[in-house]
């Protein structure tokens, strides 16, 4: 069996001469929760709908559960939660899970079993007759949300599952992320939240412009882009010989010294190991010298750059 | 039950099951039992109403023929016994006595006056002014009598005796009429001409309803994004296709409620007629002679209509989000159906002609048309199967087109599309 849960390979998609998706290669493994991140309009969203076979890509191929998108037996192991939340508003809410159900395959009494489950854990029970529009926003949401996990799929899909959600059904969606992890379940989510993405993705892949701009499991990434952020903490302030190598722009870029840790970023050519000698040279007195391991929404404002903020990014939005 | 099943079953329980379908259902048989019983309520409580005697005859003519009037005007088809004022007077003082009964009516004391003098006696003119000089059934009638009036004078005074000439200008002529098919005589013509119409706005009805239906049901998904949880779990082409199917089906339903419960209201109408004071064996437009081939062929164009129109409205819906741009979107194709029903009036009149069957041969008009000259005339095999086979081609092309609008038009939010922009999908998708 494949280990990959999706294997997207050199996909290109374009709308009215507009690039939303470039030369796009990724691989989710098997049981992981992999992150989607990037700014909006990157085209997380179309990247998404490709794997879904709601649109088809100009070039490229796309596998999931090892075998080719579209195929029906694989579709209706995908549960999939919409960016934009969809459902219809004048049924009553067991009869449109029971139509997401049986549209994925279900018989009639799994299907009723399994929403009889969801409901009670999500304090819907007494609601089940009511319409869809008579219910409040979050449990809209929730409802949603069962008939994405309704069949059981083993891939699931959720398009910024966070937007929207208040504090306490964000928790509960992180602990069925981690839930459903457990129980070897792949998870895609995308978002432009790195916080969450931090927390609990296992890979996660940058976007930005329709371009991929890194992948790979989060602490690799983290590992990859370390070694130009230092912490340095000295024990009587900085000495005149101290701060003349912090001025020294073939060392340092930046410094921020907004904490009682200096921040440093290294210049280009500079390495960690002559700051170190050179401040040592210095006689300063060194409490704490460490290379950073930057957080993901670091990274991200490094890699992605100011044209990700200007477009929406934000990395605690 | 695969995808297609699920979707059907949605889109026709979800429809059948709404307030407003019980209300239109219970509504339908109604109305169409209603029309019938009350035309022929209406027909036998007011032939000719009582105005017609209510009114002075002002007779200048010297002779009796006033009083000939006055005596038949009463005598019409409602038996009104109240008679009609006379007032002889000579001929110089007509003027005087027009001006009186000018006032009278202007007073609403009468409904109108009539004038009679030599013109009148000469056969060549007589002067009526009334309230209801536009009630075509009272002047007609009034025209009659005089008619009939000034033909017994002019008898009497050839010397013919008043009685013979009652008996000999009594006509009471009925013109029986019935069909012909290729099996010989079959149904009344008027019966199959009414039911035939009535068919013809039956369906006319049902393709703008549940066409408005479609539009309605597409737009309101994409607008609430279910379209997009439901494309992900199966192909678009089937979303479609269970749409039109379930929609179709919701139809066929209500159609078949109306039919058997109409045809229950005319099983019943003895008592209902009795009830309303009308006779039993008035003639309620009955289908007469529609076989069962007739019958199949009948609902075979229908439905290939209705789901040509219907992927039409389908493919209408999918360009747009809001109820309003649905509205204005879904015109043209309205439009198509409304010049369609322009043609209800010329090919009822004159079902065999070349106007009627070219309209019933293109595809737009064709679901309306033929069903209505199948009602009033024995069509061609030929021209059937021709029919059949334009509407089976036009469906593909529909459908064809409909699904790609479709597939592309549920994913495209924003502002509402332009023509190009939909002609562009259906080359991309």
């Amino acid at each position: 069996m494949n280990d990959l849960a999706v294997d997207i390979r050199g996909v290109q998609k374009g709308f009215d001469g507009h690039t939303a998706v470039k030369d796009l290669s990724l691989a989710v493994p098997r049981g992981s929760v992999y992150g989607l991140l990037g700014p909006n309009g990157a085209g997380k969203t179309t990247t998404i709908r490709m794997i879904l076979n709601v649109i088809v890509p100009d070039q490229g191929t796309i596998s999931v559960l090892g075998r080719p998108n579209g195929d029906t037996a694989v579709t209706d192991r995908i549960g999939y939660l919409p960016e934009e939340r969809g459902l219809y508003r004048k049924m009553r809410v067991r009869r449109v899970l029971r139509f997401l159900g049986e549209l994925k395959g279900m018989n009639r009494r799994d299907v009723d079993r399994r929403i009889d489950e969801w409901l009670a854990r999500l304090n819907l029970t007494e609601w089940d007759e009511k319409k869809v529009d008579e219910l409040s926003r979050g449990m809209q949401q929730k409802v949603q949300f069962i008939g994405t996990l309704l069949h059981d799929p083993e891939l699931v899909i959720l398009d910024e599952p966070f937007s929207g959600l208040d504090p306490i059904n964000a928790q509960a969606l992180n602990d069925t992320v981690l839930e459903l992890r457990q129980r070897g379940r792949t998870v895609i989510f995308s978002t432009h939240l790195m916080d969450n993405a931090e927390r609990l993705c296992d890979s996660v892949c940058i976007i930005a412009k329709g371009t991929k701009v890194l992948d790979g499991p989060v602490a690799q990434v983290r590992a990859e882009n370390a070694g130009r952020t230092i912490a340095l903490a000295l024990m009587n302030g900085t000495s005149e010989a101290v701060s003349k190598i912090l001025a020294d722009k073939t060392l340092i870029d930046r410094v921020d010294n907004s904490n009682k840790t200096l921040e440093l970023e290294l210049a280009a050519n500079a390495s960690a190991k002559r700051l170190l000698e050179q401040l040592v040279g210095a006689g300063a007195d060194i409490t704490r010298f460490e290379i950073v391991q930057p957080s993901l929404h670091k990274i991200f404002l490094q890699r992605v750059g100011a044209v990700g903020v200007a477009e929406g990014m934000s990395g605690h939005g | 039950m695969g995808k297609l099943g699920v979707v059907i079953r949605r889109e026709y329980l979800e429809r059948v099951r709404s307030r407003w379908f019980a209300f239109a259902t219970i509504l339908g048989p109604l109305f169409f039992g209603g029309v019938s019983i009350g035309q022929i309520v209406l027909a036998s409580h007011a032939a000719v109403s009582a105005d017609a005697s209510h009114i002075i005859v002002i007779d200048a003519t010297g002779t009796g023929l006033g009083k000939r009037i006055v005596d038949n005007l009463g005598a019409g088809v409602s038996m009104d016994t109240s008679k009609a004022t006379l007032e002889a007077v000579p001929r110089d003082q007509l003027d005087s006595a027009e001006a009186r009964a000018l006032t009278d009516v202007m007073h609403a004391k009468y409904e109108g006056y009539l004038v009679l003098d030599a013109a009148t006696l000469a056969g060549t003119a007589a002067v009526y002014n009334g309230r209801n000089a536009s009630a075509l059934q009272d002047i007609d009638h009034v025209r009659d009598v005089v008619r009939d009036a000034v033909l017994t004078e002019r008898l009497v005074s050839a010397g013919l005796d008043p009685a013979q000439i009652r008996s000999l200008t009594k006509v009471p002529l009925q013109l029986h009429t019935e069909r012909v098919t290729e099996h010989g005589l079959g149904g009344t013509g008027m019966s199959g001409a009414l039911f035939g119409y009535m068919v013809a706005i039956l369906l006319y009805i049902t393709i703008v309803v549940y066409g408005q239906s479609i539009v309605r049901g597409v737009s309101d998904e994409k607008a609430s994004r279910v379209s997009e949880v439901v494309v992900a779990s199966a192909p678009p082409d089937t979303l479609l296709a269970g749409k039109i199917l379930g929609v179709g089906g919701v139809a066929i339903t209500q159609q078949l409620i109306w039919v058997f419960a109409s045809a229950a209201i005319v099983f019943f109408r003895a008592p209902i007629l009795r009830a309303l004071g009308a006779s039993e064996t008035a003639n309620i437009p009955l289908p007469g002679s529609i076989s069962v081939a007739g019958g199949i062929e009948l609902v075979l164009i229908f439905l290939l209509g209705f789901f040509f129109y219907a992927a039409l409205f389908a493919a209408i819906g999918a360009t747009v989000e809001s109820q309003e741009d649905a509205q204005q979107a879904s015109l043209p194709v309205t439009m198509l159906l409304v010049l369609s029903v322009m043609f209800v009036g010329p090919v009822f009149l004159a079902p065999t002609s070349m106007l009627s069957r070219v309209v019933s041969w293109i595809p737009f008009s064709a679901p309306i048309m033929m069903p209505l000259r199948l009602s009033l005339i024995q069509v061609p095999l030929i021209e059937i199967i021709g029919t059949i086979a334009g509407l089976a081609i036009a469906n593909l092309i529909a459908i064809w087109f409909a699904a790609r609008v479709y597939r592309v038009g549920i994913l495209m939010y924003g502002k509402r599309r332009s023509f190009g922009e939909i002609i562009r999908w259906v080359r991309i998708s």
